[in-house]
């Protein structure tokens, strides 16, 4: 690691969240389009409160997944290729890239799941037993996701499917992180904390981190 | 090529048609199972799919770390054609079971932590798969691919306990497909028909293979020396001044 | 064994995007204080010659040597940052003022931002600084790479159709830039179909077509 790593890292970051704040694609597109989603559940599967609080969470998180991946994938979509032409020849490290994005990146999911947590509790009229936990869950899930995201858009960038393609490889590896920040909610309400969710999510957190960092040079070869 | 990996190559093709059709005759013949009645010899198929596709994608994971490693672009040929063969397999894996289940338990679909792993790990692939085609350059593809068959196999392992885990929460009256009494004949079947399957897996791999490496060795061809280059396709443009006012 | 001294060296270089080949049989040698102009017609291969020099695309064949390392070497990374390569569409992002887009090449660099700022001035956008990229006219935007390259100092500078979108007053600007660069020992490559206006700048033309350099 050089020692212009963080200060990379952090020039990424920043940069990812000055295009977000100009463009405003996440506040004012995703959470729109995530709180219509949320909308949309109760219209189809009906109003009865008991069902409704019931998939309240699940609902949270699946949306957190399938929204979320395109505040992700936004940054394989924006990136022209003189875009990624002068960064290679400013001599940033991929490692700090990646690791530059996936902070960005965890940030805006962090603030849509704030968000869309506050809308599915007004919606679905949800007991907020062991939402305390939310404070552990939602940064887990925020930063699996945007590691999952930046690595799995730094595979399918400049290919010809490109952008259209992360989805699909997201999708099914965010798996545990659903079912970690969902069960890790419903087993509080049922017996108690299960810290075992928590530390399977932190684990993913972790070993997506590790395979970014060691992918990060083969995948510059790509370039 | 040589006449020698030519003539392997047909008697692995032989080898494994014979195995199939002798371990088909073997599942055929074996003692009926008097609780599901017939349909109960879908195992034989059933399970050496499954097994297969767990090898391939295996092969797959082992094959893109090799890669990485040798830069050797048949390894990313074999982890490619393996990815292939797998998700083929896998899929009928599921339609198989799905038929089976109908049959046996009257539904086509159970949230099994196994079923829906093997549900996850199809779409993992599609999407490896998905990748592989977006790329024409070889190396570029080799690269990508494998960052992404190692990944894919990497994070297969928290989903298989996030899933299994959360199967055990949700404990309610789970189907279980194993529970046919394996004794002497059907399990000497089953494991006839699982060495058969795997032949089959070696042939069709070491077609699959060959098969790539053809691609890859006419693309060097039309790269080399003589032929055009992209330029050539380029000429003066022919503006006609007459004809311009028509 | 490739020439040491010289900035670029390449011997029967090919190079092919994707499964189509762009150029064949390349030779070409660029030695420090040297400034190569590349002319030919469209789709000659000038854009794909320069991303290869660039270490941006790697060659199919023959032997490349940029700045004393092989390009076929992942070595080839640790030069990125002693090249600049001025591309023919802007790399600036759009949502970012001006002064942003070369803060930010300067984070990356680890270069002072205070010379983001006099990089601006001597181009003649410090007054449109706060600008934002993507309402910048195509010319303001070359003159922010341009700024970029002052500012950086590359050892190799790269030019893709210099003159594009250009005023006079600006195409002074890239001489300037092009003797700053020779001056300090560096080389210049640029790539044209201008003959006329480039050749003022340089000290010797080549011509590339069927993929080669001739």
């Amino acid at each position: 690691m050089s020692n212009r790593f963080w200060p990379q890292a952090f020039a990424i970051a920043r940069r990812d969240l000055d295009r977000e704040r100009r463009s405003g694609e996440v506040a004012w597109v995703t959470i729109p389009f995530g709180a219509v989603a949320l909308l949309l559940v109760p219209l189809a599967v009906g109003i009865n409160q008991d069902v409704l609080s019931r998939i309240g969470t699940g609902m949270l998180f699946v949306v957190v997944m399938l929204f979320g991946v395109l505040t992700a994938v936004r940054q394989t979509n924006i990136e022209t290729p003189a875009q990624r032409d002068a960064i290679a020849l400013l001599g940033v490290d991929p490692v700090a890239e990646f690791a530059g994005r996936s902070m960005a990146t965890a940030l805006l999911l962090l603030a849509f799941q704030v968000v869309m947590g506050a809308v599915t509790v007004a919606l679905y009229g949800l007991d907020l037993a062991g939402w305390e936990w939310m404070v552990v869950v939602m940064p887990l899930t925020a930063i699996g996701l945007a590691e999952l995201g930046t690595l799995s858009g730094s595979i399918a960038a400049s290919t010809n499917a490109g952008p259209a393609l992360v989805p699909l490889l997201v999708t099914p590896l965010a798996i545990p992180l659903l079912l970690g920040s969902t069960q890790t909610v419903e087993s509080i309400t049922r017996d108690g904390v299960n810290l075992s969710w928590l530390v399977l999510m932190a684990i993913v957190v972790l070993v997506l981190a590790i395979v970014g960092v060691v992918t990060a040079r083969p995948l510059q070869e790509t370039r | 090529m040589t006449d020698a990996t030519r003539r392997s190559r047909s008697w692995l093709d032989i080898v494994a048609v014979a195995a199939v059709v002798g371990a088909l005759v073997f599942a055929m013949t074996s003692p009926r199972v008097e609780s599901q009645g017939d349909s109960a010899r879908m195992l034989f198929i059933h399970v050496p799919t499954i097994w297969l596709a767990y090898l391939a994608f295996a092969v797959t994971f082992v094959a893109s770390i090799t890669y990485l490693v040798t830069k050797k672009l048949k390894w990313d040929l074999i982890a490619g054609s393996s990815a292939e063969i797998g998700v083929v397999f896998t899929t009928v894996a599921i339609i198989g079971g799905a038929i089976w289940g109908k049959a046996t338990w009257n539904v086509y679909w159970t949230w099994d932590a196994r079923l829906t792993l093997t549900a996850i790990m199809l779409f993992v692939y599609i999407g490896y798969l998905a990748l592989r085609r977006s790329i024409p350059d070889p190396e570029a593809r080799a690269r990508r691919s494998s960052v992404l068959g190692i990944l894919g196999l990497v994070q297969l392992i928290p989903v298989h306990f996030s899933v299994t885990w959360w199967r055990t929460l949700h404990q309610s009256n789970t189907f279980r497909p194993r529970d046919i009494q394996m004794d002497g004949p059907i399990l000497a079947a089953l494991l006839m028909s699982v060495g058969a399957f795997t032949l089959v897996y070696a042939s069709l791999l070491r077609h699959r293979v060959h098969l790539a490496e053809l691609e890859l060795v006419a693309l060097e061809a039309a790269a080399a020396t003589e032929g055009p280059v992209a330029g050539d396709a380029v000429t003066a443009p022919t503006i006609d001044s007459a004809g311009a006012g028509e | 064994m490739l020439s040491a001294n010289a900035h670029v060296v390449f011997r029967r270089v090919a190079a092919r995007i994707g499964v189509t080949t762009i150029l064949r049989d390349v030779n070409l040698t660029v030695r420090a204080g040297e400034s190569v102009g590349l002319f030919g017609s469209n789709g000659a291969g000038k854009t794909t010659l320069l991303r290869v020099i660039a270490t941006l695309l790697r060659p199919s064949a023959g032997e490349a040597q940029v700045l004393g390392t092989d390009l076929g070497s992942s070595d080839r990374f640790s030069i990125r940052s002693r090249i600049g390569l001025i591309g023919h569409s802007p790399a600036l992002y759009p949502e970012l003022s001006l002064a942003a887009n070369l803060e930010f090449s300067a984070r990356i660099a680890g270069a002072p931002l205070a010379a983001a700022n006099d990089a601006l001035e001597t181009v003649g956008l410090g007054q449109a600084r706060d600008r934002l990229a993507g309402e910048a006219s195509h010319g303001m935007q070359r003159r922010v790479e341009f700024a970029r390259e002052l500012m950086l100092q590359p050892e190799l500078l790269l030019l893709d159709e210099p003159h594009s979108a250009l005023d006079p007053s600006a195409v002074e600007l890239v001489e300037h830039i092009v003797a700053g660069v020779l001056d300090r020992g560096g080389a210049v490559v640029l790539v044209s179909h201008d003959v006329d206006r480039v050749a003022p700048m340089v000290t010797r033309t080549a011509e590339l077509t069927g993929g080669t350099v001739r």
